[in-house]
Parts: C-alpha cells; structure tokens; sequence
C-alpha cells in the first residue's frame, strides 16, 4: 500500500500538465503508431519522470524508511532558547528596544486604544449611525440602488452583530482593523508609487513580494512574536506586513498599466513630471488602486482574525477561546460575525470602485460632485458630535436586553448531528465515519508511504518534477528547501504535514475542476455560483474550521475538508476563467468540424487552457498549505499543531523551526507546481 | 515647387537621425553604413536607424504629409519634431529657434503652445468629461478654471460636438473621440498641428468625414499641419506635399502630382500604381503645344484643372479644350492626350515631354 502514496506525487503536477494532452493526440491519430509508448520515446522528459518514480517506488519497498540521516541534523532549539531567554531578559533595557522598537510598539498600542475609546465614546447609536452611513456615501450617496444597498447592508452587519451578542469583541476587531488598514495602505500606496515610479525600486520589491505571496499568514506572527511579544502590537504589525503588498502591487500595476498613449499626450501637451503624474497616472491607476484596497483590507481582516493566537483579541480570540473549549455553538457565533463584518468592508468597498467606474460611462448630475464632498465633511461633523456627547446619550455597547442568545441552541443541534448523522446510519455511515475511514484508507496510507521512501529518492522527485515543470531553478529551490527540513531534524514531522496537504490538494484539484468546467459550460451554473465564490474568497481562514467540526469533529480529516472548501474557491474560478478565456476562433472552427461538447472539451479547451490550468492547482496549493496548518488548531496534528502551541504559549523554540519547515515546505511545493511562463517568455 | 520657395519655413530639418540600440550615437557618422538597407545596418551595428539622415522644411500654413508603410519610421519622425522621442543626431530648427538645444523649460514652452498633437490612439483621459479633456492642455499651461473652460467649450464646438461636452470618453463613438483628441489639440492655439496616424483606427466613412473636418480647419485657419499617414490616398487628398518614406528615409518629396506623375524610383512606382491618376495629374502635365488655327477654339481651362475635370469638358463640348493661363494660350487638351494619362501610356515621356512643351509654350 506504501507505494501508491508516492504516483501521486509525481503524477499530480505532470498531471495537471500534460494530463489532458494526450487523449486528443492519440484519438486523433489512432491509425498511427500506439500513442502512449511513441510519446514517451518522443519526450525524453516523460522517460526521466517515470524513471524517477520508478526509483521512489522501488526504494520504498525495498528500503521500507525514509528517515533523514541522525547526524546530518543540526541543533536548532538550544540556541533559539537561548536567544528567546535573551529578548525576555532584555525587551525593557536593551537600547535597540529602548529606542527604536518600544516606540514602535507602544504607537501601535496607543493607535488601537485611541479608536478603541473613539467607539467606547461614539456608543452603539454612534458606530451604526457613522457606519452605515460611511458605507452609504461609499456607494455614491445617493439614491441608486448601489449607494442603498451598501448603506443597508452596513447596517444590517452592525444589527445583527449586536443582537448575537458579540458587539464588544466586533468593536474590537473593528479598532484593530482600522488602524491596521490605514496604516497598511499607507504603505502600500508609498511602496506601490515608488515601485510604479522607479524600474530600479520594481526589480527590488518584485521578488519579495512574490516571495511574501506564497508564505502562509501565520508565517509572519512568529518573528513578531519574538520581537514584541504577546500583545496588540505584533498583531498591529503583521497585519500590516500581511495587508500592505496587495496594495503596492496594484498601484504599482495601475501605474505601470496607464494608457501609454495618454501618457504621451500629456507630455505632447508639455506637462511636467508631477502633472503627469497628477493628473494622468494616478487617474488612470484609480480602479487598480480601489482593488488593490479592497485586497488589502480583506486581508487585514484575514490577520486580525488569525493575530488572536498572539493576543490580537476581538471576534478571533472568541473563536480561538471557543475552538479550545469546543464551544461549537460560541464559535459559530463569532464566525457569523466574522463573515459579516468581511461581507461589509468587501461590499463596502467594492461599491466604491463600482462607483469609480460607472462615473467613466455615465452621465452624472453635474452637482453630484459638491453633494458628495458635503455628505463626507456631514460624516465627518456627525462623528465629532457623537464622540463629544454620544455615551452620555445612550450606551457604549448594545443594549443586552436586545439579544438572542443562540450558543447553546447551536451546541444541542450540534450535538443531536454528531449523535444522530455522525456515525451509524445503516449503510450510508456517517459523517464521522466517512471522516475516519478517509483517514485510515487514505491519509495514513499516504503518510506511511512518504515516511518509507528514503529521503534522497524524494529529493530526486522533488528535482525531477521541478525541472519538468518549471526550471532548473524550480528544481533547486524545492530540493534546498526539503533539504533544510531533513537538517532541523523535522522530517518525520513535515512529511505528515506534506501527506495532509498533498490529501488536501488532490481533492481540491479534483473538485476544483469539476466544479469549474460545468461552471465554465453551463452559463447558469456560473451565475449562480459567482456570488457564493466572491464571499467565500473574502473570508478569514478561521471561519472555516468552525462548521467542519461541526460535521466531522476534530483530527486531520477536519482540516482537510477546511483546506478543501477554503482553497477550490480559487481553483474553481481558474478554471472557469481559463477555459472560457480560450480562444473562441479555435472553439467555433472545432464546432463547425461538428465537434460535439465532449470532444471541444478534451480536444481544444482543455489542451488550450492547460498552462492556465496549471496557475490553478499552484494557487491551490498555497492556499492548501495555509489552511492545513491552520488545522493544527482542530487537531491536524504534525507541524501546524507545533506553530500553533509555539505560538500560543509563546514557546519560540517549538515554533520557529516547525513554521520555517512549513515554509520551505511551501516554497518547494510552490515551485514545482510553478509553470514556467515567466521565465520561458523572458528568456 | 517654386512657389513654396515664398514661403519661410516653420519646421526646420536637416540631417535628422533616430538610432535605437547600443551605441547609437555612433551609427549617423559612420559612412560606411550609408547605402546599406535597415536589415543590413541592423546587422552589423545591432542598432535600428528608424530616422535616417532625413531633411526637409515645412512652410508655413501648408499641410506636410508624411507617408509610408508601418515601419517606415514616420511616427518616429514626428515624435522627434517635439522630442517626446529624442533624435541621435541632426538640426532641428523651429522657426529659425534650435529644437535640439532646448532646456527643459523651453521645450515644455514648445510643447505648451507652439506644437500639438493628435494621435492615433485618442490618448483621452478616461474620467475626465470631453469638456476637461479639451481643457487638459491649458490646464497643465496653468489657465484658470473658468477661462480654460470656456475656451474648451468654443473648441468642442467647433469640431462638431456640441452638447456632448459633459460626457465622457468611453460613451462616444470613435470617431467624436478623435474630434475631442482635435479640439484637445486646437485648445491651446499652437503653431502647427502635428497628427499621427488620427484617422487610422477609425470606419472608412468616418475617416473621410474627418478628413472633410480637416481640410475644413485647415481652409479657416490656415494652420501649419504635419500629418503621418500610411493611407495613399488621404495624402493625396490632403497634402500640399508628401514625403514619402521608406526604411527610415526620404525616397520623395514633392506634391502629390509630382509624386504620381513622376515617381521617383520603382517603389514609389508600385506604391502609387493603383492611384486614379486622372484625379491627381493636371491639364498642365498632359497638354500638347497648339495646331494653327486651335488657338481660337474650345472651352478654357486653367493649368492646374485636373484631368478627370478637363475629360468631362472636353466631352461635354466634343472638341479640344484650350490651357490658358492670364489670357495666354499654353498648349491644348484633347481626347488622345486625355485617354492617354488614363491608361498610363508613355508614363515617363509623357511627363517629360509635356513639362518640356510646358516651357516651350511658357516662353
């Protein structure tokens, strides 16, 4: 059984790559020579790709252990005691803290409370009022059904928060999300000017925020942890880290994507450098940078929620506090609200870039312009008037008596599911049982097969696939990166970790792609499912763990499913993009051959769409990744379970190597699911 | 051609060069490249001479067309005029001012108000209305709100938009977009219009109707225009001279009469093959000296009547017509000599012969 683990390894990124390929070729041309044994004496690549499986699967059974060799690790957790003892000793006197990271620290701090004790001030009334009429305003401030829609949707949010009980932990997050998204679009307005300026400042930041895409979001708590412990600021801090490059990218896109010829004519007409920027580039960028704000927030959202494992506090320490309790019936609360409040910035937002864009193809009222910027400084006012009297008014939080408690409602449903649908339905099974048996038959199959393939036979893999796919660089960049997990002696470990997501990515692949060619054929389908994609790809991580454990209780099958609904989403959307984005010459020419919809399918959309395709399941690795980890906190076990105790108990030796293995792990898998269009393209 | 010698030149070029590649700077000097085709220069410096050793003047009030195929380095060329892109070697003189000296100030000053372009692409800012996009470049000049907008107004108008100036961009046809690109252009009064290419992105029946607008402005204003264009017969229809161009240089300069009655090699040859010539060529090149006793008789036509005019006089009377010119008789027009510009016959002695005969009968 150990071998059917390590195919899957192989065949899952070749796959995806030459997969489809040869069907067609081969029905095609079936009066020639057989298909499949002529292609692989064709492609040299194929016969490498099978000889390096072969190898993996022979020394699988006949070695039988995989284990990376005792005296090729290297002692990490003494000195990162050591330097953990050494911050805690000196975080109050040491000059580099004293002077330059305390401040850092504590502006972060006084920037929360600050809004903090603004909400406290501005009462319930208040935050509803100013909300809902930010998001109004937001929409166009006016009567369209956009500007409505938006106001009532905000206040729908606050109601519904307040009337769930979770209005103190939602004002929280509200405060941390606020500072945190100024400040992270700040700066990603300042990186994304000077990146979209400056060819010399793009070549520099590229790569790091390619780099900073891929890593998973809890990736940046543990070096801030380390620096300023538990608390508001390394909250504040990696969410901004987190948050700030969707911005940068995008302004820097936008300003690099202007209309050239517009550009030229603003400088025909003689404009100066900071003209053309005024008045053309920026203009022009406008839509890109909207986006690139709606990313960065919902991001920031993402973190804040996440940042409660280091003490970011608000709707994702109830979920965390909950989870741990196994409160299912708290969390779920906690998680509605999350939902809620992303479906408010989201929709908030995007009304706002809607509303950027309807302006270039519609005639306005020429006075729409002086309501607006009289609606804005009305809000501003109002705001004012509110924080000076609004607590003597009325309350700071929403009135108790205004509340349904649902908590325990929710854990007897809950629990009357796991009783009666878990487990024991004749025949069918259950929940819990289709849970455990994928664990058994699948999960620690695969698991005991990587665990027994020797170490050097995955390396050569890793290369092998890496070099197909991508470059040879690809190929060094994942066997350097499996190569570190072997020497902070996490092997057994991360290949637990790596059996999980590979799980996880075969059934995102595999529902991704159904999912998204019936979306991409039936234009219905489509429809119907765009709304459902555009919340599910807004939401925090978080979220999604909660009604897993609902459905399955804990353990790795939990996470999985989690990873799964998190990251086909994007796979899904990909796809449906990729195929439709195919040539429609090619798809009418196959028509008018009297193709029939199967045969257009496997013969031109999808050979068409294949290196597209591939973007998908890359995407969904990342995204993979990211959840499986986060599944450590639902009792996915291996190295997600070591960064979340790591980071919970602040106990840096256990976390940092587990989250640097994680992503190497990452990097590596990233790599070699990477085609290499870039890189092809550019040389 | 004599009469254009009157006239003093707004642009000024002589020996321009544009070298795009390494090294450049060293392609216009080097004297053994000269005579060698684009691909060959291109070969042995790795450099792409787009401009090459181009001169010419354009008088004032007159339009300049530059013609030649995509490549031929004719929307190179007019961005050199202005420096959006910067020449490797030559002069460059407008009105007797050396372009290429210029600091950066007085070349802004240049592009402010004394040169404007129309191009290809529109170039509309998208969020602006059509009214501050007319505005656009006396906003960067610095005029007030309230002036600019007035003068913008007057503009749209006057290209034939009135009433769409508060719409924007993406909801008008393509051919209103290019009108605003013209008035945006018209707004700041400038010296000479430069166009790159305007009309090529739009619907034949629209290009002709912006064509029309053209020689409209140019009949009321009497604006120096340079104008770039790949389409032959929108040359001949609105150039008082062509240049035409090929692999970066000057192969003919001259009206469009010259050009189609006198190529000057066997590319402008092909390339003007297809032109009626009979709506291009004029009694003056096709005439013949007169017998004894035609001197008296039949309709009279100017010199400069082109021929399709002169077939339907001379059809209309059955007779020959007679080329006069201040009550002078300069030669006769008859059916053979009309039938003959039509098919083509004898091109080169034809042309030769009547301008020997034309200075025969001028003395």
């Amino acid at each position: 059984m150990s071998t059917a683990t390590t195919p899957t390894l192989d065949k899952e990124p070749a796959g995806g790559a030459q997969g489809p390929a040869p069907d067609p070729d081969r029905r095609s041309a079936d009066t020639a020579q057989d298909g499949l044994a002529a292609r692989l004496a064709a492609n040299p690549k194929w016969l490498v790709i099978g000889f390096a499986a072969l190898v993996v699967l022979v020394s699988a059974v006949v070695t039988g252990d995989g284990a990376w060799p005792g005296g090729w690790t290297a002692d990490i957790r003494t000195p990162l005691e050591d330097l953990d003892n050494w911050l805690v000793d000196n975080r109050d006197s040491h000059w580099l803290f004293l002077y330059f990271l305390l401040h850092i620290s504590n502006a972060a701090e006084s920037g929360v409370d600050a809004i903090v004790s603004l909400f406290d001030s501005l009462g319930w009334v208040g935050v509803t009022v100013i909300g809902t009429l930010i998001a109004w305003a937001a929409g166009g401030a006016d009567r369209s059904r956009r500007a409505v829609r938006t106001g009532v949707t905000a206040l729908a949010v606050f109601a519904v928060c307040g009337i769930l009980e979770m209005w103190a932990p939602t004002m929280e997050t509200l405060a941390l999300m606020v500072v945190a998204v100024i400040i992270a679009a700040l700066l990603g307005l300042l990186l994304g000017l000077a990146s979209g300026l400056s060819d010399r400042f793009e070549k520099l930041l590229r790569p790091v925020f390619d780099t900073m895409q891929v890593m998973p979001a809890f990736a940046y708590l543990l070096p801030l942890l380390l620096i300023f412990g538990v608390g508001i600021p390394s909250a504040l801090i990696a969410t901004v880290i987190y948050a700030a490059p969707p911005m940068a990218r995008l302004t820097s896109l936008g300003l690099r994507g202007a209309d050239p010829v517009a550009l030229e004519a603003a400088r025909s007409l003689g404009a100066s450098p900071w003209q053309r920027l005024y008045t053309a580039k920026l203009p022009l960028a406008r839509k890109q940078m909207m986006l690139g704000l709606n990313q960065t927030i919902m991001m920031c959202l993402s973190m804040v929620v996440l940042a409660s494992l280091i003490g970011g506090g608000g709707l994702g320490d109830e979920i965390y506090q909950a989870l741990g309790k196994l409160d299912i019936g708290t969390a779920l609360t906690a998680g509605v609200a999350v939902v809620l409040v992303a479906v408010l910035l989201d929709r908030t937002t995007s009304a706002a870039g809607e509303r950027l864009d309807a302006s270039q193809t519609a005639t306005e009222p020429a006075g729409m312009a002086k309501v607006r910027a009289a609606v804005w400084g009305g809000i501003v006012v109002l705001l004012a008037v509110f924080a000076a009297v609004g607590s003597a008014v009325w309350e700071s939080e929403w009135p108790e008596s205004w509340t349904v408690s649902w908590g325990q409602p929710v854990n007897d449903a809950v629990n009357w599911f796991t009783d009666h649908l878990g487990s024991g339905i004749p025949v069918v099974g259950g929940t819990v049982t289709w849970a455990e048996g994928f664990t058994e038959f699948i999960l620690n199959p695969l698991r005991s097969g990587l665990l027994a393939t020797p170490w050097w036979a995955l390396l050569l893999l890793v290369a092998v696939v890496g070099w197909f796919v991508g470059t040879w660089r690809a190929a060094l960049a994942g066997c350097v990166g499996l190569a570190l997990i072997g020497a902070m002696g996490l092997w057994d470990r991360s290949m637990d970790t790596l059996s999980q997501v590979l799980g996880a990515l075969v059934l995102t692949v595999i529902v991704g792609l159904i999912i998204g060619i019936v979306s991409a054929r039936v234009e219905r389908a489509e429809r119907m499912l765009r709304p459902v994609l555009d919340t599910m790809q807004t939401m925090p991580q978080f979220v999604y763990l909660i009604p897993v454990i609902a459905l399955v209780g804990l353990g790795r099958t939990a996470g999985i499913i989690a990873a799964v609904i998190y990251a086909a989403p994007a796979v899904i959307r990909i796809t449906t993009q990729a195929l439709r984005g195919v040539d429609p010459a090619a798809m009418e020419a196959s028509k008018s051959l009297g193709a029939t919809g199967k045969q257009q399918l496997f013969q031109v959309q999808l050979p068409l769409a294949r290196k597209a395709l591939l973007v998908g399941v890359n995407q969904g690795v990342v995204l993979v990744l990211s959840m499986v980890v986060i599944a450590g906190l639902i009792g996915g076990g291996a190295l997600g379970y070591d960064v979340v105790q790591g980071l919970s108990k602040g106990n840096l030796a256990q976390g940092l190597p587990s989250g640097i293995a994680i992503v190497c792990l990452g990097i590596m898998l990233d790599r070699i699911s990477q085609p290499a269009v870039r890189s092809r393209k550019g040389s | 051609m004599s009469e254009s010698a009157e006239h003093t030149p707004v642009i000024s070029v002589r020996n321009l060069w544009k070298v795009f590649g390494p090294k450049a700077e060293n392609v216009p000097e080097n004297s053994a490249l000269k005579g060698l085709s684009a691909a060959e220069v291109r070969e042995s410096t790795g450099c792409t001479a787009a401009v090459r050793d181009v001169s010419f003047d354009v008088n004032k009030g007159e339009v300049f067309v530059v013609m030649g195929l995509s490549g031929s380095g004719k929307s190179t060329l007019v961005r050199c005029l202005t420096r959006l892109i910067e020449p490797t070697a030559g002069t460059l003189e407008f009105d007797g001012d050396d372009v290429r000296g210029m600091d950066t100030e007085s070349l802004r000053t240049l592009r402010r108000h004394r040169a404007s372009m129309v191009f290809q692409n529109f170039g509309l800012l998208p969020h602006r209305t059509v009214l501050d996009n007319v505005a656009y470049g006396l906003e960067i000049q610095g005029v007030g709100k309230a002036e600019r907008r007035e003068r913008a107004g007057e503009m749209v108008d006057k290209v034939g938009l009135e009433g769409l100036g508060h719409r924007r961009p993406a909801q008008l046809s393509g051919g209103q977009q290019q009108r605003v690109g013209l008035a945006r252009a018209l707004a700041v009064d400038p010296e000479v219009l430069l166009f790159d290419e305007p009309f090529s992105a739009l619907d034949p029946l629209i290009r002709r109707d912006m064509q029309e607008e053209v020689v409209r402005l140019h009949n009321e204003e009497g604006r120096t225009m340079v104008f770039i264009t790949h389409d032959l017969s929108e040359a001949l229809r609105l150039g008082d001279r062509i240049a035409l161009m090929r692999d970066g240089e000057i192969v003919q300069l001259g009206s469009p009469e010259e050009i189609v009655a006198n190529p000057a090699d066997d590319y402008v040859r092909d390339f003007v093959r297809d032109v009626p010539r009979e709506q291009v060529i004029s009694v003056r090149r096709a005439m013949r000296p007169a017998d004894a006793g035609e001197a008296e008789d039949g309709v009279a036509l100017t010199p400069d009547t082109l021929v399709s005019d002169a077939i339907e006089a001379v059809a209309r009377s059955g007779k020959p017509a007679r080329v006069m010119k201040d009550g002078k008789l300069l030669g006769v027009i008859d059916h053979d000599r009309l039938l003959s510009v039509v098919a083509r016959l004898g091109e080169d002695d034809a042309t030769g012969a009547a301008a020997d005969e034309g200075k025969v009968a001028a003395v």
